[in-house]
């Protein structure tokens, strides 16, 4: 099998507080460090996994900025053969501009695959649509929030798909295909720095996007960034830990659930 | 008049109660609502929409993505294209959305949770909450998936019964088919029945920290639950999942600790009687649903709390 997975790096703004700037046209994430997306993580492990069991090779591909680079070289030292970069210094907030790259790029470049994997979603703006959107410009048969690879078999795929509640859908999916991983679906192996600085040494491919814009259309546009609209509920407990350990017993014993 | 098409998300013979967000939000748009669900013994109000389609097909090819295109297709080819198509922001309702978008080429925004109807823009979630884009799709129809929760006081009824059309001809797609549903494993402690949960995130650190977190549930008499990024690094077994993934819970209390408040978290416990969050990030979006809240460490609280309860 020879797959492709998409990995993306992305701010990681867990804890970090996020400032809106310039009357709402962007968000300040000069500060904020950059990593590889959870859900991509996942995929590339998932993606090295299956070529280990049917033989083939992974192949990472990202949009960004030079910056990815670091995501390749993970997904390298991950497993994955070869890492391209579409390289672009716009942030492509559109899913369908960013499938329209992706989709002209694997046509320009007439990639061969048995199957392209994705994260469900991206952390940063968890559109959770570009698998989809590419999977149908392709024409190829699509599943998302894939929990479980059954079977993966020449001509087609079983999948698992996670639904609402602690359900899920087992489905036969049709070779090629894409599919979106969602996080959870493995255990993603531990990548050391020494790992990703030998990786380094495996060339990686850079390509402009400029130079696959056929297809690609900006759909939607962000107007203004905003913050969420507090709702104001909680009583802030403040001052020394002690206190406020003592104040928090007190609401539990109010509430009943603890002598 | 241009409408707008509702995709019901049928699951399992029930018409899922998320729908009436995407009602809510068609109504808001203006458009008269046309409701394309499977034909089948569901239950919905004969005024929830202007018309219904029901569709000859089984509910498992109505949710397949290959299938729903095939179908929209059908529809578009009778009434003309409609101006929106909204879907539920679920599994299988962004699965869908997706495909048919790239199918049809249409604007896409996912998880709309806000609707500024006066300056025709669309309020989505990114960075988990912490910050939205209000989003305008160009000219034109455009394709939404909409939060539940958002948008169900909208959903009025209408003034008179829908009429109800048929469609049919549908033909199972080959590229994918439903096999079987499979139930997760059941876990040897049910979170859903306990009056007190203690509820950890990703935020405590590594795995490592994990058996404090237990002392801390043994010694207050609460039941150990946590957030998906602790499931998905199994942390904790995945019966201990709080989320829209996992189980949905409405405890006494409701201890959150290190969980910065990702929708799909806070969709499985804002029903809780009382909410205690504990983070570090002042803007951690979890204080915006919490009774209480504290800001600092969770570790550093939970050892203090270890130590408080053990002098007695």
């Amino acid at each position: 099998m020879n797959l492709l997975v998409l990995t993306k790096r992305v701010p990681a703004t867990q804890e970090e507080e996020l400032r809106i700037v310039g009357d709402g046209r962007a968000v300040d994430l000069s500060k904020v460090p950059f990593k590889v997306n959870d859900w991509d993580n996942y995929s590339v492990e998932e993606a090295v996994r299956t070529v280990e069991k049917t033989g083939g090779a992974v192949t990472a591909i990202s949009v960004g900025d030079a910056e990815s680079d670091e995501v390749l070289r993970r997904a390298i030292a991950m497993g994955a053969k070869d890492g391209f970069l579409i390289e672009t210094e716009e942030v492509i907030h559109d899913p369908q501009a960013r499938a329209a790259l992706i989709y002209t790029f694997l046509k320009k470049e007439a990639l061969p695959y048995d199957a392209i994997f994705t994260g469900v979603q991206s952390e940063d703006d968890q559109f959770a649509s570009v698998g989809g959107i590419l999977a149908a410009k392709l024409g190829l048969p699509y599943a998302s929030m894939v929990i479980g690879i059954d079977a993966f078999e020449a001509g087609h795929v079983v999948v698992r798909r996670e639904l609402e509640g602690g359900m899920q859908e087992r489905i036969k999916v049709a070779l090629p295909a894409v599919l979106s991983l969602q996080s959870g679906i493995n255990e993603p192996r531990y990548v050391s720095i020494m790992g990703v600085r030998k990786a380094s040494k495996v060339e990686r491919k850079v390509f402009k996007a400029t130079e696959y814009q056929e297809h690609v259309k900006r759909m939607i546009d962000v107007v203004k960034w905003v913050y969420p609209v507090k709702k104001g509920g909680a009583v802030m407990l403040g001052g020394e830990l002690d206190t406020v350990c003592k104040n928090l017993l007190g609401i539990l014993k109010e509430k009943g659930v603890y002598q | 008049m241009s409408y707008a098409l509702v995709v019901a998300e049928v699951r399992r013979g029930l018409f899922e109660e998320r729908n009436l967000d995407s009602l809510g939000l068609s109504h808001l748009l203006g458009m008269e609502t046309t409701l394309l669900m499977p034909d089948g013994a569901y239950t919905v109000g004969e005024r929830v929409a202007s018309t219904i389609i029901r569709v000859r097909t089984e509910e498992t090819i109505f949710l397949n993505p290959l299938a729903m295109t095939q179908i929209v297709r059908k529809v578009i080819e009778a009434k003309g294209l409609p101006g929106a198509i909204l879907f539920t922001s679920s599994s299988s309702g962004i699965e869908l959305a997706s495909y048919l978008a790239g199918a049809l080429d249409l604007p896409l925004i996912t998880d709309v949770s806000g609707f500024d109807a006066e300056r025709g823009v669309f309020l989505k979630s990114y960075y988990s909450d912490k910050i939205f884009g209000e989003f305008k799709p160009k000219e034109g129809a455009f394709v939404l998936t909409v939060r539940s929760g958002s948008f169900k006081e909208h959903a009025v009824e209408q003034e008179s019964a829908a009429a109800v059309e048929v469609l049919d001809g549908i033909i199972p797609p080959e590229g994918r088919s439903f096999v079987e549903y499979v139930e997760e494993e059941k876990g040897e402690i049910d979170i859903t029945k306990a009056d007190f949960l203690l509820s950890v995130g990703r935020g405590i650190g590594s795995k490592d920290e994990i058996p404090a977190y237990e002392e801390l549930a043994g010694i207050l008499r609460a039941v150990l639950s946590g957030s998906r990024p602790v499931i998905d690094k199994t942390w904790l077994p995945k019966p201990r999942q709080v989320g829209t993934s996992g189980k949905t819970v409405r405890p006494k209390v409701y201890l959150a600790m290190a969980i910065s408040g990702a929708f799909q978290h806070i969709a499985g416990m804002k029903d809780s009687e009382c909410i205690i969050a504990v983070n570090k990030d002042p803007e951690a979006p979890i204080f915006q649903y919490a009774h209480f809240g504290v800001i600092c460490d969770a570790n550093k609280l939970r050892d203090k709390m270890k130590d408080i309860v053990k002098k007695g």
